[in-house]
């Protein structure tokens, strides 16, 4: 119950009014309410929790955090 | 996953644990928030490889763990009922009351499901018009907006049958609990990735002012567990501010701008 897991959306409809989705996490396919990410798209990876989406996984925020995390790297290396 | 396998790369670790080991100048006690963080770190193994001078201690951060024995007593009362389908995430039904689990319950014939999403609840509810569907809302805040969800849209369907026990409880007041018990030592704190992805971290910046602590957010993955004892142990200021680069760098990791899906769940 605690862990978020990431998935990737593969369809997006609408139930009762809920923005809902069908997603993929590497292969088993379930639903989960989008309703908290208004934003989401096809082909986004999410990461899903308790059959919700809690976020849109960010390509620039993830380079950009790779990027962070090697400069840590480098400072090690001077100091 | 893309993105995921870039932040296990065994060279870099080394590289981060030869830097505490070498920037580290003192004893810390360290605690890991969540269940997900021990883990994490115990599974890969983080907690031998730190420095001896670091020590770690298991957080509050399981809701299973610190659900109130009252309330799973009165979950195993209403799901004894036979008008009630009892729901709950499946995490829930070994946790032991005071005299039995809801397995027992089950065991004995009570209608005891388990759900992956509150939803599920509420479609039951919607299923079966004569009985009275009761969800187990426990958990910190990263439940709480599916658990709101549902009563939302139990609402919005009429549903007169669904009905929910509340237990939820919030990270930021069991640090203070810790923090202002005279018994408890806690140099420093991992908050939880994916409850900060609800909340964002502007709770915890009040935290570390007000205690003089390092809080850093983590992910659940031991090469940025490994990165966060950095900024924790290694470059941690004693300003009592969690700001610079320790911050800059979870909120890229983070990505946390959820805490607008509160405000838009009690906005409707």
């Amino acid at each position: 119950m605690c862990l978020g897991i990431p998935a990737k959306v593969i369809e997006l409809y609408e139930t009762n009014g809920l923005k809902m989705a069908r997603v993929d996490f590497g292969g088993v396919i379930k639903e989960a309410c989008m309703e908290y990410l208004p934003d989401v798209k096809l082909g986004d990876y999410t990461i899903i929790h308790v059959g919700f989406g809690l976020s849109v996984l960010d390509e620039h925020e993830a380079l950009e955090t790779l990027e962070l995390l090697k400069q840590i790297d480098a400072q090690g290396e001077q100091g | 996953m893309k993105y995921l396998d870039e932040y296990r790369d065994a060279d870099l670790s080394k590289k981060l644990l030869a830097d505490i080991q070498k920037t580290i100048s003192r004893q810390w006690l360290i605690m890991e928030v969540c269940g997900g963080q021990t883990h994490s770190i115990i599974k890969s193994g983080l907690d031998q490889m730190l420095p001896s001078e670091i020590n770690l201690v298991h957080g509050p951060g399981c809701p299973v763990c610190v659900t109130p024995l009252e309330l799973v007593d009165k979950a195993i009362a209403l799901a004894s009922r036979s008008d009630v389908i009892f729901t709950s995430y499946g995490d829930m039904l070994r946790v032991p009351g005071s005299t039995q689990d809801l397995f027992a319950v089950r065991a004995a014939g009570g209608d005891v499901r388990i759900v992956y999403s509150p939803l599920d609840a509420v479609k039951i509810a919607q299923d079966h018009p004569d009985k009275t569907v009761v969800f187990f809302a426990i958990g910190f805040e990263t439940t709480a907006p599916a658990n709101a969800m549902a009563v939302l849209q139990a609402r919005a369907q009429n549903l007169a049958n669904f009905t929910v026990l509340v237990s939820h409880v919030t990270v930021p007041a069991a640090i203070s609990a810790l923090m202002e018990s005279p018994d408890v030592q806690v140099d420093g704190f991992l908050a939880a990735g994916h409850v900060c992805t609800v909340m964002g971290y502007w709770e915890y910046e009040a935290l570390a002012r007000k205690y003089s602590i390092p809080l850093v957010v983590t992910g659940l993955n031991q090469w940025i567990s490994c990165t966060e004892f950095w900024n924790a142990c290694g470059h941690w200021k004693p300003a009592g501010s969690v700001s610079g680069t320790p911050m800059h760098v979870l909120s890229a990791v983070l990505a946390i701008k959820r805490r607008r899906m509160l405000l838009r769940m009690f906005s409707k």
